[in-house]
């Protein structure tokens, strides 16, 4: 598709700067339009869950401790190396201990394979984006460190550490049986494989709504 | 001594006296669009020479990519052109997806493309924001990134990230779109031409622009083509070269588009071209969404993220499984031995993936064609004989981003 | 007592002339910000109110950076030459009946004098801190003066060929006696002019070539830091000031109005000023930049013909009916 366009301008609109009064008058209107930027530290824009942000390793209610099982998945996908994991076998039941779980999140990349690909949904990425600091310390995470991170994202946010949900502990729209048993969590419908979303008739549907009817 | 100097010029009139005013404009310019750096022989405010020097960013991927499995490589392609990240995303993948032979399902063939066209309004939202902004059209920057914001909020919806998006996987997309996004999409579909109408009203007519951009940095059909240019700095010379029309690639067999090509091939036809590519991309968004068919959005063969191909089933039996899952990932000889070249349409033109397997979990070589360092070549070429203001309005014009040209 | 008098007057008409730059680069900010749907300042003082005093403190404490290479004492000098000569051309301006420091004869020239020196300053400028972006602005600004300044100076012989007079107190009265009691309607073309080289005589969008910052960083004023940039800044908003103070005298009839403002005599005339000032920010958040080239061809090519043409039509007219 050749373009067409025609920039000759007639007399009138040559000596009168049409086009330049038109752009003036854009701009007057939009003088008395609503801005469209926020008040930063003020206002806050709310973000969508499963936002890349702060690591954390998520708290298990029942243990207290961190649900971390060293299989080693996130520090082996991890593009950036950034987590390093050192565990103990026990000789007896061959059951893993983590010794210690470190993050440098400096290095991070935010891409989000390690709570993606964790198994029993133990480590997250929090939406919480805001931890600058002075030196380089602070953003070496430690296991206390992490779950702390997990604690004050809680309070921060006043969420029920069950009721926590992030797309990325349960991939949208893949099936149960791709999924491992840690991350077969209750989601919002939508969310599963089976009410995956059309367009229909001007709005958005579930598919098993639109077959339906 | 000095005297005879001047004797001599006196004499020799104007060759001994005229010496090129050298200026180096950038690394750090407002107008070069991030660590470009140009070296200008000027004559008066007349370009004789230009040199652009690039590899103030260089950060290595191709080298990286040879020690990350195919999957860990993906993150790091948002960081060629920030800008529209997804883009890369789905490039690198389609990339892969042909090494690997796998087919992606339908579903996500819809998705991969209405972010790709997602991408590439963001790429040319910022373009016009930038290349208005050094042409000195303020207020078009804003106005632009008042509606780039909205797409990037879409992107953090489906990929939790605004600008790395890492949000396709081989084989498909990692997250499927959620009902909301759908909807805000559709309604930003609606509004979107009568905001370019916006942009248009300011620039488009505009004398000022016309004055600066029509007949400034010509570049003809065959100059273009030998120059290697792609994308809408190659259609704005009127050639009908498309990737996503002649080598169509995910949804785009389905969808119905035009490819909008320019005439004369200067900075105002590129303009053109990106403006009513805006317009398509507009259009393929709404086709895609009102056309999202249901299924699976991943392959069933596509590789794990973290276990590689085949010794999937092998690793997940043996419960002792302890560690070196890298070595195993480069190790495992599953992968197809030879070579590939896949190239997907990114905003800033033509993006490609060479991959030479030796059948390893990771990439023996990595090659990436990013249209950003092609272009950067043929400034030279498009800045001789222009005047300094011209050369920022040529820079704006083909689209660069250094992410992408130093990788 | 007169001498008294004077220096009152001066002291009040610096102090006011000096707020109205301070909130002059406020309102800029404020304005072509809510053209751009954002806010502009908003965190000194409620709505960013006591942002220019932020701003002007900000610049005070700053460090005097000055280039090694530079030609020291012209490079002191420059902004002190922009300044002075933008403020003295202050002087001649009458705010209201009676009221301007020196009502002199020649006034309209002693502006155009004022401001073709303020332009010395920017050529000096770029030329004494030895740096090339600076070397260019300040050609382009030399360029940019000679040719508009003639322009200028043109597109306002049809007001002096009207009111018989160069005396800015004069040209008011002899528009109140006017037939249409403004000279915009009898001088339109020439007021188009004066409106187009004002814009480029003070160097602001769509000819912001010397400080181009797309092109050249800052132009003239890259090396200047701290107080010396504040300088400019201030001569660049003193500037804007008196053309647009020029523009309400010599054709919108002045500190006139429809009706008398009790106890504001002023009330008119700072209402059209504002005018003029609100529309170099618009014109500022609306338009591109011309190039370098095209400036001067816009400048010699179709401004000073028109106002030849317009001082022809005035003359015939004059002539004929006058």
């Amino acid at each position: 598709m050749r373009i067409k366009y025609d920039t000759k301008k007639k007399l009138a609109e040559q000596i009168f700067l049409l086009e330049i009064l038109k752009g003036l008058w854009l701009t007057l209107r939009r003088l008395f339009s609503r801005s469209v930027t926020i008040q930063y530290p003020k206002e806050r824009k709310e973000l969508f869950p499963g936002f890349r942000g702060k690591h954390a390793l998520i708290r298990d209610p029942e243990t207290n401790q961190a649900k971390c099982v060293a299989c080693m998945r996130c520090s082996s996908v991890c593009p950036a190396r950034c987590i390093s994991i050192r565990y103990s076998v026990d000789e007896k039941t061959r059951a893993r201990k983590v010794d210690s779980y470190e993050i440098n999140a400096l290095r991070c990349i935010f891409c989000g394979y390690c709570e993606e690909v964790c198994p029993v949904n133990a480590i997250v990425l929090t939406e919480d984006y805001e931890y600058s600091d002075y030196t380089r310390q602070p953003f070496h995470f430690d296991m206390e460190r992490l779950l702390k991170n997990w604690d004050e994202f809680l309070e921060k946010n006043n969420l029920e550490p069950d009721k926590y949900l992030n797309p990325f502990l349960r991939p949208r729209g893949l099936p149960l049986g791709e999924l491992p048993a840690g991350k077969r969590i209750d989601v919002p419908e939508e969310w599963t494989y089976e009410g995956q979303v059309i367009w229909k008739d001007g709005k958005a549907v579930s598919a098993k709504e639109a077959a339906s009817n | 001594m000095l005297e005879n100097k001047a004797q001599l010029r006196l004499v020799k009139g104007d060759e001994a006296t005229h010496e090129p005013y050298t200026i180096a404009m950038g690394p750090q310019h407002p107008a070069t669009h991030g660590v470009l750096k140009l070296d200008l022989e000027l004559d008066g405010e007349t370009v004789l020479e230009c040199k652009p020097t690039v590899g103030f960013l260089h950060r290595g991927v191709e080298k990286l990519a040879e020690n990350l499995s195919y999957a860990q490589t993906l993150p790091l392609t948002d960081r060629l052109d920030y800008i529209a990240s997804m883009a890369n995303n789905v490039a690198y993948s389609i990339a892969v997806e042909k090494l690997l032979d796998i087919e992606v399902p339908l579903r996500a063939k819809y998705i991969r493309t209405m972010v790709m066209e997602m991408a590439r309004l963001t790429g040319h939202l910022l373009w016009l924001a930038t290349h208005a902004l050094d042409i000195g059209a303020m207020t078009v920057f804003l106005y632009c990134f008042r509606e780039r914001e909205i797409l990037l909020d879409m992107f953090e919806e489906i990929c939790g990230a605004r600008l790395t998006t890492s949000y396709t996987c081989i084989g498909g997309v990692r997250q499927d779109v959620t009902g909301h996004f759908l909807e805000s999409l559709y309604d930003f579909t609606e509004d979107f031409p009568s905001k370019i109408k916006e942009y248009e009203t300011l620039i488009d007519k505009n004398r000022i622009w016309l004055k600066r951009t029509q007949d400034v940095g010509i570049v003809s059909a065959e100059d273009a083509v030998s120059l290697g240019l792609t994308g809408p700095t190659l259609r704005g010379s009127g050639v009908d070269y498309d990737v996503r029309k002649h080598m169509p690639y995910d949804a785009y067999p389905y969808v119905k588009f035009e490819v909008p090509i320019g005439s004369k091939g200067d900075v105002y036809d590129r303009y053109r071209c990106r403006m009513e590519e805006m317009h398509q991309s507009n259009s393929i968004i709404r086709q895609c969404i009102e056309a999202l068919p249901t299924g699976p959005i991943r392959a069933a063969d596509a590789p794990d993220l973290v276990m590689p191909y085949g010794i999937q089933k092998k690793v997940a039996a043996d419960a002792t499984f302890s560690s070196g899952i890298i070595k195993l990932v480069k190790d495992s000889e599953r992968y197809i031995e030879g070579d590939v070249y896949v190239a997907a349409e990114v905003p800033k033109g033509e993006l490609g993936f060479y991959f030479v397997s030796d059948g390893k979990g990771v990439p023996y070589r990595m090659h990436i064609r990013s249209p950003s360092y092609i272009h950067i070549g043929a400034l030279s070429f498009l800045c001789k004989g222009q005047m300094v203001a011209d050369v920022i309005a040529i820079i704006g014009s083909v689209d660069v981003v250094l992410g992408e040209c130093d990788r | 007592m007169e001498l008294l008098w004077i220096l009152i007057k001066i002291v009040i008409v610096f102090a006011v002339v000096m707020l109205h730059v301070m909130y002059a680069t406020y309102f800029e900010r404020k304005v072509i910000g809510h053209m751009q749907v954002r806010m502009g300042p908003m965190r000194v003082g409620p709505h960013g109110i006591l942002q220019p005093i932020a701003d002007g403190l900000k610049l005070f404490f700053k460090e005097d950076i000055i280039p090694a290479e530079a030609d020291k004492k012209v490079f002191y000098a420059a902004p002190l030459i922009c300044l002075i000569s933008a403020l003295s051309a202050v002087a001649v301006l009458p705010f209201f009946e009676g009221f301007a420091i020196a009502n002199i004869n020649i006034g309209l020239l002693y502006i155009f004098a004022m401001s073709s020196l303020a332009s010395y300053g920017v050529v000096l400028a770029g030329w004494s801190a030895n740096s090339k972006y600076s070397f260019l602005g300040g050609l382009r600004s030399s360029a940019q003066v000679i040719s508009y300044e003639i322009a200028m100076g043109l597109s306002l012989v049809g007001v002096m060929m009207l009111s018989g007079s160069l005396n800015l107190t004069d040209i008011v009265h002899a528009q109140m006696n006017s037939p249409y009691k403004i000279y915009l309607i009898p001088q339109i073309i020439g007021f188009f002019v004066f409106v187009v080289a004002m814009f480029a005589e003070t160097n602001r969008t769509p000819f912001d070539l010397p400080e181009a910052e797309s092109e050249l960083v800052a132009g003239y004023c890259t090396e200047y830091s701290g107080m010396r940039f504040a300088l400019f800044f201030m001569a660049e908003y003193i500037g804007m000031i008196v053309m647009s103070c020029l523009a309400v005298t010599c054709f919108l009839g002045g500190w006139s109005g429809p009706f008398d403002v009790p106890g504001i005599p002023f009330f008119w005339f700072l209402l059209k000023a504002y005018f003029f000032i609100f529309l170099y920010y618009w014109v500022r958040a609306t338009l591109p930049r011309y190039r370098y080239d095209q400036l001067m061809a816009l400048g010699w090519k179709v401004l000073i013909p028109l106002a030849l043409f317009n001082i022809v039509l005035t003359g015939t007219i004059k002539s004929l009916f006058g």
